[in-house]
């Protein structure tokens, strides 16, 4: 991966990536996180992606990506970390599989440029009326939160862990904003966006010189002012976990643990910590998917997951209503074992064996190869997946329980049946 | 042994290679060059709708939930399990079971010979206790509750269940907990000794490997053919449907609806023909370039996941149309309306001409992961298609073909409508 800085704030990464049949152009505006822009932050991609100036008709626009063999154009709003980050992105067949010869990638950036820097607006601002049919659209997605249980128990968990954290600033906004968000309120949290965000632009698969040009063209017209991005942060330590739980007419329970490392990891810890997460529980031979799911019958999934960006390590799992005492029993006696004794060489090795074997094949999709190396941009720390596989190489069993110790029970939260006894 | 048989496609621009072995399993590899990685699916033609068989004049029924029973005990036998040996290898294995098939896979990218030995043994020699049947009892209790709480599943399920009377189809794939509990170890052994036999099953590689790697993984572990053929048993399953409505609760912020049309299945021979028509006509009717999209979506009565799926198999094929909406019964009144204005008025050729468009890339998109490509080699094979067949029809297919299946499909009286509605909310 080649990264280079096209101009102040905006950077350019991009992959050779032959052996695909599509390409994938990305570009990524990164902000802080702030409370007060959440809900448009995630109207925005949401009005983008229906439409742009050059096809202000959401069906034309469809139909135009219909012509491009279904080129598959995406606007995203995520908080990673304490950032905000508004994505646009398009992939499509690469131009030798064409049916008629066009040149395809050109176009892909083409199109995917003017969703990012010419929008559709009506008197400066965006259309009244996609603005009100896509904010009915973002009440939906607040309301159904309740619908994938999983998620949502995950979410609730999170809402206590960050608290009034940039970290946690909802993705989807906030329900109760939503109303007052105006056409005009859009359009200059847009413009605020293109002026000052940091852009990376990933070019995987495609011309990155002839997407550069037009990129290069496009931001000729704005007067740009790149606003610093904050730090990212750990949370604190707790002197009590918060325990939390809510009733929910479900057939299967959920439960979901989160923990702090209350500082953020250097490289060096973030390697021990991935093999330390995968011995507790992200891989079939863990100890939680072993121990409290195959031995234990304690629950039906059971899994652990690391971000660095957060210092946050999570579990959820899906367990009987009236197991779920016993079930974060099995889990916080699981992470005490790890804490206080050395895991086997046997674990040691398989666990890193299988991160190595995942690392191998990250640059076997292209989504994988966006995702990689935007994990790596905004950590500050770009590299292959070689070069982290060089460092769980010498990860230890010490060492493994060292940066297991520095996890903190920060929150529990329970999806309960009403009436059912937890024994 | 038999000659390979090269495949390759100028359009597509990579090949395979098949071959079928003395003992009957049917090989297929698909060298992917520039690939750090591989992905093998050992597969067997057994799958949730497989409820009764015959075998050596003997008649074995089965209850709901076997197939995907066998699944999970597939990676257990006498040493341990599975997965602590994929685990000295550094590969990732799951599996899955459908409706008309069984798949044990494995992705790595070191140590593929190991693992295809792991993979190959685990699933040629069973191991069933009645202490290991009651175990997985449990576990798969559970995964059957975690599906209860998914409104897509239970959508899905729900219609199936007002089309078909007989067709197995409509029984959720896991079972039901009262139906796996009348799983036995002798029940699991009948199965693996009628399906689980090479004449039976395909192993499919793609990526980073070789069909020599495939047959020298076979040739060490020797497997013997079947037996005795095994002969799959089913009712009859009428035209009509069970019922045109049903509905019911469940925790959802708002109602969710499908709409689904019992269609006649497809000859084998033309199996996949009618699924692309089905698949073109669930875009036409209601995809994002079609006006009945975009006026629902307007009107805030569907959100951009409304769409339309086909279910098809050897013996049963409905298109399923599923969403989210405020107002059930005025979506399902407007696609009813806006299949009729199509039946009436034709498709456009511009309309057409984009759908085969769109649906020509979707197909090239299919041949860049390895999953997808090995597991695309696997249903391919077991419906005696060519990985690249799904192309040359798109290249060959016309609008007036199209129009003509939509004009003998999606018929009023074999159509049942589903709505799911939040707990606690009176209809």
């Amino acid at each position: 991966m080649q990264r280079k800085k096209l101009t102040e704030g905006v950077f350019l990464s991009a992959i050779l990536a032959d052996k695909f049949k599509t390409c994938r152009i990305a570009i990524h505006f990164l902000m802080p996180s702030r409370r007060e822009d959440a809900t448009c932050a995630a109207l925005l991609p949401l009005v983008l992606e229906r439409s742009c100036a050059a096809w202000p008709d959401m069906t034309e626009f469809s139909k135009k990506l219909a012509g491009l063999y279904g080129a598959s154009l995406s606007a995203e709003s995520t908080v990673q970390g304490t950032w905000r980050d508004v994505s646009i992105s398009i992939s499509g067949i690469k131009d030798r599989f064409a049916l008629a010869g066009e040149s395809l990638s050109a176009e892909y950036a083409r199109v995917l440029f003017e969703v990012a820097f010419s929008p559709f607006l009506v008197n400066g601002a965006f259309e009244e009326d996609a603005v009100r049919i896509e904010k009915e659209k973002l009440r939906q997605i607040l309301e159904n939160e309740i619908n994938e249980k999983r998620l949502y128990c995950l979410r609730q968990a999170r809402r206590r862990f960050f608290g009034d954290s940039p970290a946690g600033v909802e993705k989807n906004g906030y329900l109760e904003e939503l109303d007052a968000v105006t056409p005009k309120m859009l359009t200059d949290f847009y413009d605020r966006m293109v002026r000052t965000a940091q852009i990376e632009l990933m070019v995987i698969g495609a011309d990155e010189q002839a997407v550069a040009c037009q990129l290069q063209s496009q931001l000729d017209a704005v007067q740009r002012s790149c606003q610093p991005l904050p730090a990212f942060q750990a949370m604190n330590v707790l002197e009590k976990p918060v325990q939390a739980s809510e009733e929910m007419d479900t057939v299967q329970g959920k439960l979901c643990l989160l923990f702090t490392t209350g500082r953020l990891l250097d490289e060096e810890e973030y390697a021990a910590m991935r093999v330390a997460s995968a011995i507790y529980g992200s891989l079939p031979t863990s100890r939680l998917f072993m121990n409290v799911r195959e031995k234990q019958s304690l629950c039906y999934y059971c899994a652990a997951g690391f971000s660095a960006i957060n210092g946050m390590l999570s579990v959820d799992s899906g367990i009987e209503h009236a197991n779920a005492r016993k079930a974060q029993k099995a889990i916080l006696d699981e992470l005490y074992r790890l804490q206080t004794e050395l895991v086997t060489e046997k674990e040691l090795e398989d666990a890193k064996r299988a991160l190595e074997g995942a690392l191998a094949g990250v640059e076997d999709s292209l989504y994988g190869i966006e995702n990689w190396y935007l994990g790596g941009i905004l950590r500050g720390s770009i590299q292959t997946p070689e070069q982290v596989a060089c460092r769980i190489a010498p990860v230890t069993a010490q060492r493994v329980r060292q940066v297991f110790s520095m996890l903190h029970l920060s929150v529990v939260y329970l999806l309960k049946k009403g009436g059912v006894a937890d024994e | 042994m038999n000659e390979p048989i090269n495949v390759y496609s100028e359009r597509a621009g990579f090949g395979y290679q098949t071959k079928t072995l003395e003992n009957g399993l049917t090989l297929l590899a698909a060298p992917m060059p520039g690939y750090r990685g591989m992905h093998a699916v050992y597969a067997t033609n057994f799958g949730s709708v497989d409820r009764a068989f015959s075998q050596n004049g003997k008649t074995v029924n089965l209850p709901a939930g076997v197939a995907h029973f066998l699944e999970h005990k597939m990676f257990e036998n006498e040493e341990g399990d599975a997965f602590t040996l994929y685990a000295q290898t550094g590969a990732q294995a799951n599996a899955f079971t459908g409706f008309e098939r069984t798949c044990y896979v494995f992705s790595a990218t070191q140590q593929v010979d190991q693992s295809l030995d792991i993979l190959l043994s685990f699933v040629s020699r069973p191991y069933f206790t009645a202490g290991t049947v009651e175990k997985e009892q449990g576990i798969i209790g559970q995964e059957i509750k975690m599906y209860d709480d998914s409104p897509d599943w239970r959508m899905m399920f729900a219609l199936l269940r007002c089309l078909y009377h007989n067709c197995p189809v409509k029984e959720d794939i896991a079972g039901t907990v009262e139906s796996i509990r009348q799983i036995t170890p002798e029940m699991l052994y009948a199965c693996t000794d009628a399906f689980y036999a090479p004449g039976n099953m395909v192993l499919a590689a793609a990526g980073n490997v070789t069909l020599e790697q495939l047959e020298n993984a076979c040739r060490r572990q020797g497997l013997r053919p079947a037996a005795a053929p095994a002969e799959k048993l089913r009712l009859p399953e009428p035209d009509s449907i069970v019922k045109s409505f049903d509905t019911f609760t469940m925790a959802l912020a708002q109602p969710a609806v499908g709409i689904a049309f019992k269609e006649k299945p497809f000859p084998a021979d033309c199996r996949l023909e009618g699924e692309i028509i089905c698949d073109m006509l669930c875009e036409l009717i209601c995809g994002d370039i079609t006006p009945l999209f975009r006026r629902l979506y307007d009107e805030g009565l569907i959100d951009g996941d409304f769409s339309g799926e086909t279910c098809s198999g050897a013996d049963w094929c409905a298109i399923l149309f599923t969403g989210e909406s405020k107002d059930p019964k005025a979506v399902q009144k407007a696609l009813l309306e806006e299949i009729d204005r199509l039946k009436r008025e034709g498709i456009r050729q511009e309309d057409f001409e984009l759908c085969r468009n769109l649906m020509y890339g979707e197909a090239v998109g299919d041949f860049e992961s390895v999953e997808g490509v090995a597991t695309d080699l696997v249903s391919c094979a077991m419906r005696g298609e060519g990985l690249f067949d799904r192309m040359q029809i798109l290249s060959s297919l016309t609008r007036d073909k199209v129009q003509q299946a939509l004009c003998e499909m999606f018929r009023p009286q074999y159509s049942a409508t589903v709505i799911i509605r939040p707990s606690g909310v009176q209809q």
